[in-house]
């Protein structure tokens, strides 16, 4: 355990070093200052009273907390890619010759090796959504005097998200030692088709027949994680504090992100450098 | 007690469509004394750095086993007990001279005050205390390479292994890393030396192994290694009289190089005692008699040279 922490350390300083992790923080901080900015030029109090006349305190959470959401879930998304862009070489700088060497040459395993990475990569992550989620929490609650504890959950559920993609990215740079194909993947699915599947099987259920079309949409929406629906329904929920009516994309997802970190496992295990 | 038993351990490399099979160790069997210092040599592609990947289970044999310091290779807690300068090594180049050394001695189990002091006083051995907070990245090749044996002696190794420790060094550099592998030496520990530098070998190594093309060529000694076993020189007081030496030469292979200087080539040591006695049945007052040695560098050519002829026929 020591080892992985010691390594995921040093991978938060490798982003710090990249510049990374700045970067990151720079955006999230411009964006912060800017919905500082613009609230204050706005009377929100009118806005409000024109979408609630009545006054009820009820509805008036619901509406601070979609306008908290409208808000970050669009630069949460944007993160998200960017976060896939600058984690994406951690893995294959590390097994580059002269560096893997070294590091395989110290009392580490090639499991503490790679899940110490994995963690790292993660946390650059958490605690750059952290940043952005909290500050823009923090300048929303002071604008509209409304304080909803529920909203800084859904850094966890983007960091969650994240990491299902970044298992895709690890195993990518495993298998071919370059950060390009993980990220293509990586985008693939979480632009393209976790929402196509979605799509295509909400769809399907409206056609009658096309049973092996169903079967193989079927598959492939249970096998694939279901990003989409994570930063969608699951992030609304979360952040609104809503019930979780259905667990199925977490669980489906999390399993998704366990098996193919036991491939990775698997693979670097064999793995000649 | 032998601190590395290798035994007949095969590496064949495989590309991607399984077409072309290179073999990069050949059924390979080298024993490494304990606080010895040994030397592996041979030219570019001969498997030298291959091998002790394997040993540190970096890579992966395709048969064959191995053992260090009586225990299998694939047990990583074993590096808490060894010590590995790769060649062509990368540290993060965020780091400075000293962090460097922070992480690979945190990731050896070192810590707090032990660790700084451990730091220092490797910075201090290979000259590097005024370097300590630079950025690695701003570092010379030579720097890179002393800060690479500060960081394999790091866990205080009972076995190291270096690969081209001296590539990059200049003479003082080298000096400085041979005086280095002496006190090693002298503290009892194994040295696992892998160097194109051939006299540097000769110099510090007691026992050599030659590989070539993935098969161990020659093993021994550096004495035994560079002997001429029958090869004399032969200084004498006076030189030998015409009639004499030519009588010599016609009985053996006996040659004059200079005045008083003879060389003899002889069969075995019964052939040579019949010379000196011949030489001395004429009252020739002999001074010395030298076994002739080559360089290892001679040596390694020459074995190399006829390994490839008769790979070739």
């Amino acid at each position: 355990m020591k080892n992985i922490f010691i390594i995921s350390w040093y991978t938060l300083r490798e982003a710090f070093a990249r510049k990374v992790f700045i970067f990151f923080a720079a955006i999230s901080l411009i964006f912060i200052i800017g919905l500082a900015i613009v609230f204050s030029l706005l009377n929100t109090d009118s806005i409000i009273s024109g979408m609630n006349p009545s006054d009820n305190k009820m509805v008036l959470a619901e509406i601070i907390t979609k306008i908290q959401l409208a808000i970050t879930a669009p630069l949460s998304n944007l993160c998200l890619l960017l976060a896939i862009f600058s984690s994406s070489s951690f893995i294959p700088v590390m097994l580059e010759k002269g560096n893997i060497d070294l590091l395989l040459s110290k009392p580490i395993s090639r499991t503490q090796l790679l899940y110490g990475k994995y963690l790292g990569g993660t946390l650059v992550v958490f605690l750059n959504i952290a940043f952005l989620i909290i500050g823009a929490w923090i300048i929303i609650s002071l604008k509209f005097s409304y304080w909803n504890f529920n909203f800084p959950l859904v850094i966890f559920v983007i960091t969650f998200t994240f990491a299902v993609l970044y298992s895709i990215v690890v195993l990518c740079g495993i298998l071919f030692r370059s950060s390009v194909p993980g990220m293509m993947l990586a985008y693939f699915i979480f632009l393209i088709l976790s929402p196509a599947l979605i799509f295509i099987k909400l769809q399907l259920q409206t056609w009658s027949g096309k049973e092996l079309l169903k079967g193989v949409v079927d598959g492939l929406y249970y096998i694939i994680p279901k990003t989409s629906e994570l930063m969608g329904t699951i992030n609304l929920n979360v952040g609104q504090g809503k019930f979780i009516s259905d667990f199925q994309p977490v669980l489906s997802s999390f399993l998704f992100l366990i098996l193919i970190m036991f491939f990775c496992d698997y693979l670097l295990k064999r793995k000649d450098f | 007690m032998n601190a590395v038993e290798i035994t007949n351990i095969s590496k064949t490399y495989t590309s991607s469509f399984r077409k072309n099979k290179v073999d990069a160790l050949v059924d390979l069997n080298i024993s490494v004394p304990a606080g010895s210092v040994f030397g592996l040599l041979g030219p570019n592609g001969a498997g030298k750095t291959t091998l002790i990947k394997i040993l540190l289970s970096i890579c992966f044999p395709t048969s064959g086993t191995a053992k260090i310091l009586n225990e299998d290779t694939d047990n990583y807690k074993l590096k808490y007990r060894i010590g590995y300068l790769p060649e062509n090594h990368k540290f993060p180049s965020y780091l400075s001279g000293g962090d460097v050394l922070r992480y690979f001695g945190r990731l050896s189990g070192l810590e707090g005050l032990s660790l700084d002091n451990k730091i220092d006083e490797l910075l201090e051995l290979v000259k590097m205390t005024q370097w300590k907070k630079l950025k690695v990245k701003g570092y010379s090749k030579g720097m890179m390479q002393r800060l690479g044996i500060a960081q394999a002696l790091i866990n205080d190794p009972e076995l190291i292994f270096l690969d081209e420790p001296t590539d990059g060094v200049d003479p003082i550099g080298r000096k400085e890393i041979r005086d280095i592998l002496s006190e090693l030496k002298l503290q009892n520990k194994t040295v696992f030396l892998n160097s194109h530098l051939l006299s540097e070998v000769e110099m510090v190594s007691d026992r050599v192994a030659i590989l070539n093309k993935g098969k161990l060529i020659r093993e021994g000694t550096v004495k035994e290694l560079t002997e001429k076993k029958h090869e004399y020189s032969l200084e004498l007081e006076n030189n030998l009289d015409g009639e004499v030496y030519l009588n010599l030469a016609s009985h053996y292979n006996f040659a004059q190089i200079k005045d008083g200087r003879y060389t003899a080539l002889v069969s075995d040591t019964m052939e040579l005692n019949k010379l000196i006695d011949a030489l001395r049945a004429q009252e020739a007052s002999i001074k010395e008699i030298i076994q002739k040695k080559s360089t290892l560098e001679e040596m390694f050519i020459n074995l190399i040279n006829e390994a490839d002829k008769k790979n070739n026929l």
